[in-house]
């Protein structure tokens, strides 16, 4: 088995920047990454083979992204990089197990640094399952890095300002957007937004970039609408939206019908939290900040000493914060393993500190534009699929879920939810939200669904061969 | 080009042209390209049958999470579209061969 002073796990903007402090403050840093090559889902490189003449198509934080991936490669010398590595599981607050090149590996670590990122919130209604309804950072990935559109007549639906992006990458890219719905309020919120917007003056123009050109193509941004049916035989051929009251529950008589050819589901993000979950950290529950999140210090530092999350995977903030976060744990650590003095750490402690707060004044407005509502998971009908791999409808949830004080796992248990090759990432938040709002103010907390290693999907002759 | 409406052409150059193999239909894939996006631009939205109610599924999360693309390629099964490179001549099946509709 082998062992390292410091150990990060993804390749994404969080786990880039914590790489990058520490190792120019001379640690020897391992990263892990599931991907062939850094840069996470935002700074997701170009596959080999591919060249594009302007960058600008890659997106605006691409070349931003760039110039981080630059800053890691130089000092590779100082920092490990394994590619294509998939941590299936963490032992005893000091191990983790993963598998690559067909084979599994054991690592102590004295330091951890857990940066899993996100993933698309799913939100079951009748018809997502049908081939053509896609996640909004799914259809990204296609467009922005194989250059493959996902369809010829494509509604987004979902919430927040990632939509407005995806929306200009396939304006770009040629692809004929049917409409933009936005299930969020604006209208009430406008005053709040140009506070949160004071200060981050590169957001605020990107937006106004990304709304100008909506509106110069013709696209209508429905606000207060969703997404209530797909339609198909084999794949999407219409799609049922409706206008939503406050609480996002269709209002009676503005059902309308639309031809599209591809469906894109943007309703903010859900933390990748298994790997956290594993290692026993403590939890607490915030829909706004993607669902079970860590409970961590001022440092970023877990419950459990020694094992730190930032970014997305620990709150969903954006890669802004994540950057800002990835630097206060790297210095953290080459403080706490005496690379650096307290007075350096702190400088830039503060510094970071001081720009997470400005990206979360804006933040702050845009959650609580953003954050689901209850009727966002009323949608799913009686032979709605809610787990994708065991193919489990509404209805047997429906069913576990009417006995008194039933928690996710207990659901798990009686209708072999989240027992797929998902780990249960596809409906655990579901089945999460659709507690909670049964509940109505209980507050006794669903609990999360636990995670149990393999986390990941591991051939079982590579875990075999351990 | 007319015939291959699915993959952009505008500032964006590819690498070495293969054919793959894709339920026994040869369909054209580019160096860098995974299968699922090959499959995407040739019009295959269907990778999998669900498991209990035999319902047609494609590439949802796209980024290697949902497990929805799981098709038989070379031979090996679960193996995900949208995370495997083509590679020349590679062979990718349906795992239940015997619903063979994949439009």
């Amino acid at each position: 088995m082998g062992m390292a002073e410091f150990v990060i796990i993804g390749g994404g903007p969080g786990g880039i920047s914590a790489a990058i402090e520490a190792a120019k403050a001379g640690l020897t840093v391992t990263v892990l990454d599931e991907n062939d090559r850094i840069g996470g889902q935002i700074y997701r490189q170009l596959e080999k083979g591919f060249k594009v003449d302007d960058l600008n198509i890659m997106g605006k934080d691409y070349k931003k992204g760039l110039e981080l991936c630059r800053q890691f490669e130089e000092l590779k010398g100082k920092i490990i990089y394994l590619n294509n590595a998939t941590v299936w599981g963490i032992f005893n607050n000091r191990t983790i197990a993963f598998a690559r090149n067909g084979s599994s590996e054991r690592l102590q670590f004295e330091k951890l640094l857990i940066a899993a990122g996100a993933y698309d919130r799913p939100v079951p209604f009748p018809g997502w399952t049908l081939p053509g309804v896609l996640t909004a950072g799914g259809a990204q990935k296609l467009v922005k890095t194989e250059r493959v559109i996902p369809g010829k007549k494509i509604l987004l639906a979902g919430t927040g300002p990632l939509q407005l992006v995806l929306a200009n990458q396939l304006l770009q890219a040629g692809c004929e957007i049917a409409a933009i719905l936005e299930a969020g309020e604006i209208k009430n919120n406008w005053l709040k937004l140009i506070k949160g917007m004071w200060g981050n003056w590169e957001y605020m123009a990107d937006g106004l970039i990304y709304l100008h050109h909506i509106k110069k193509a013709g696209i209508p941004l429905l606000r207060n609408h969703i997404i209530t049916e797909a339609r198909g035989d084999n794949q999407v051929e219409a799609v049922v939206v409706a206008k939503v009251d406050k609480d996002w529950r269709p209002i009676f008589g503005t059902k309308q019908t639309i031809k599209v050819d591809s469906v894109c589901l943007g309703y903010g993000l859900v933390t990748s939290s298994e790997l956290t979950s594993l290692a026993e950290c403590e939890h607490e529950y915030e829909n706004a900040w993607g669902g079970y999140v860590p409970v961590r210090t001022e440092t970023m530092e877990t419950t459990v000493q020694g094992i730190y999350a930032v970014g997305d995977g620990a709150r969903v903030a954006g890669s802004k914060v994540a950057i800002e976060e990835g630097r206060i744990v790297g210095i953290v650590i080459a403080n706490a393993l005496g690379y650096v003095s307290d007075e350096k750490k702190w400088v830039i402690v503060k510094e970071s500190k001081k720009s997470i707060d400005k990206y979360n004044r804006l933040r702050k407005v845009l959650d609580e534009i953003s954050r689901p509502r209850p009727g966002l998971y009323e949608l799913a009908k009686n032979e709605t699929i809610i787990c994708r791999c065991e193919d489990v409808t509404f209805r047997e949830i429906h069913a576990a879920m009417s006995k008194e004080g039933s928690k996710a796992k207990d659901i798990k248990r009686t209708t072999r939810l989240g027992m797929g090759s998902c780990g249960g990432r596809m409906c655990g938040p579901t089945i999460i939200e659709l507690l909670k709002n049964k509940s109505g103010s209980d507050s006794r907390s669903p609990e999360n669904l636990t995670p149990r290693p393999p986390v990941k999907p591991v051939p079982i002759g590579v875990l075999s061969g351990e | 080009m007319e015939d291959d409406p699915n993959r952009l052409k505008k500032g964006v150059s590819r690498g070495e042209k293969f054919e793959i193999v894709v339920d026994g239909k040869r369909i054209d894939a580019y160096e860098g390209e995974t299968v699922g996006a090959a499959m995407m631009a040739a019009g295959f939205r269907t990778l999998r049958y669900s498991k209990k109610k035999k319902e047609p599924r494609g590439i949802y999360c796209g980024i290697g999470l949902c497990q929805e693309c799981r098709m038989v390629i070379n031979g090996v099964p679960n193996t995900q579209a949208c995370k495997t490179l083509a590679t020349p001549g590679c062979h990718v099946e349906f795992a239940q061969t015997e619903i063979k509709k994949g439009v």
